[in-house]
């Protein structure tokens, strides 16, 4: 084994993270290496100095110190309040919104019916009246019925289209 | 009762809910403030800030991971931040860890002298300051605060792997730095 390869595995042996095996290939190496023998003191010196081994207690009255500090915050919870609302308030509002569209989407649409439609659908010839305008000899006299025409207003007939 | 039941009863506005994990945590945030910072008044001001982002990010807390994970993510992030604005946190060059200067050298002389325990660890735990902020992380939170590795790795978002190599790399350097003072041949700086 060489050297490198055992410092990696001192290093992985600090967290108990070496198999049966390679904890002995390791064992093996230390036996005849005395640079890595050191290298696995040091090392074990480093980490045994650096661990804490407890945990510290903050200054006295902590939560008592902290309390004031969380109803100060206390101010801001009307936003905190809505802000959880508003989170549960957007996928609410998103589906709302999908549905509307949806339904504009597949709702059957009312339209007007065109002349010649609404007269086809009364059974009538849609034709009997611009017969006369294209029957008309002079030019002048078909511009103008085109004119009354067009000012002609007539009623839109709604109807359900499928 | 546990995190979970604690953590809704806090989100649906029980102060008693959030006092109890303020109490359940508090040493844990400390020690980590503490092993960062190295100061207790300062440390101890971090870990109430901590409990303050805590306080007002609970709502938007959907337990994804444990309790624990996220606060120690956020204290964490939080000391990073408070180091970052007394500028200790400045990156350092890999192969350019801080040399121990004049002043840690007679804090270090005399430590030695006095042979005590405790300041034998500040003494080691000084150097590592001296890491790239990333290096110092990992070895605070694996070395000094006794972490598991995947609790670290769900804690900075790393990989398994990646937290092995970083750990050793930062090992390694902090070794080296500590040479002089690790010999068990009792050299002039031996711990």
């Amino acid at each position: 084994m060489r050297c490198k390869k055992a410092e990696t595995m001192i290093l992985r042996s600090l967290d108990g993270r070496l198999d049966g095996r390679a904890a002995g290939d390791l064992e093996e190496h230390l036996r005849t290496c005395a640079s890595c023998r050191k290298a696995e003191a040091e090392y074990r010196t480093m980490v045994s100095l650096l661990k804490t081994g407890k945990e510290e207690a903050p200054l006295p009255r902590f939560w008592e110190r902290l309390e004031p500090r969380l109803k100060e915050e206390q101010k801001l919870v009307p936003l905190v309040l809505w802000e959880r609302w508003a989170l549960h308030a957007v996928p609410v509002f998103v589906a709302i919104v999908v549905l509307a569209a949806g339904l504009f989407v597949f709702t059957p649409q009312t339209r007007e019916l065109s002349q010649s439609e609404a007269l086809l659908l009364g059974n009538a010839n849609p034709f009997s009246e611009t017969r006369r305008l294209f029957e008309a000899n002079r030019p002048e006299d078909k511009s103008m019925m085109l004119i009354f025409a067009s000012l002609d207003e007539k009623p839109a007939v709604r109807s359900q289209r499928p | 009762m546990d995190d979970k039941q604690l953590v809704r009863l806090a989100q649906d506005g029980s102060p008693e809910a959030f006092e109890e994990l303020v109490r359940k945590y508090q040493s844990k945030v400390f020690s980590m403030a503490m092993s960062f910072i190295r100061n207790k008044e300062a440390a101890d001001d971090a870990a109430q800030e901590v409990f303050l982002k805590v306080y007002l990010a609970l709502p938007k807390f959907h337990g994804k991971s444990e309790f624990g994970t996220w606060l120690y993510r956020i204290a964490v992030n939080h000391v990073k931040d408070v180091l970052r604005k007394q500028g200790r946190a400045k990156e350092v060059p890999l192969d350019d860890v801080r040399e121990p200067s004049t002043t840690d050298e007679n804090v270090l002389e005399k430590n030695v002298t006095a042979r005590q325990a405790e300041d034998r660890k500040a003494v080691v735990q000084g150097f590592v300051q001296g890491l790239p902020e990333k290096y110092r992380t990992i070895v605070t939170l694996r070395d000094i605060q006794g972490l598991p590795y995947d609790e670290i790795s769900r804690v900075l978002y790393l990989s398994p792997g990646t937290v092995d190599s970083r750990l050793h790399r930062a090992r390694r350097m902090l070794r080296k730095k500590l040479t002089p003072y690790l010999s068990q041949e009792g050299g002039p700086h031996a711990l």
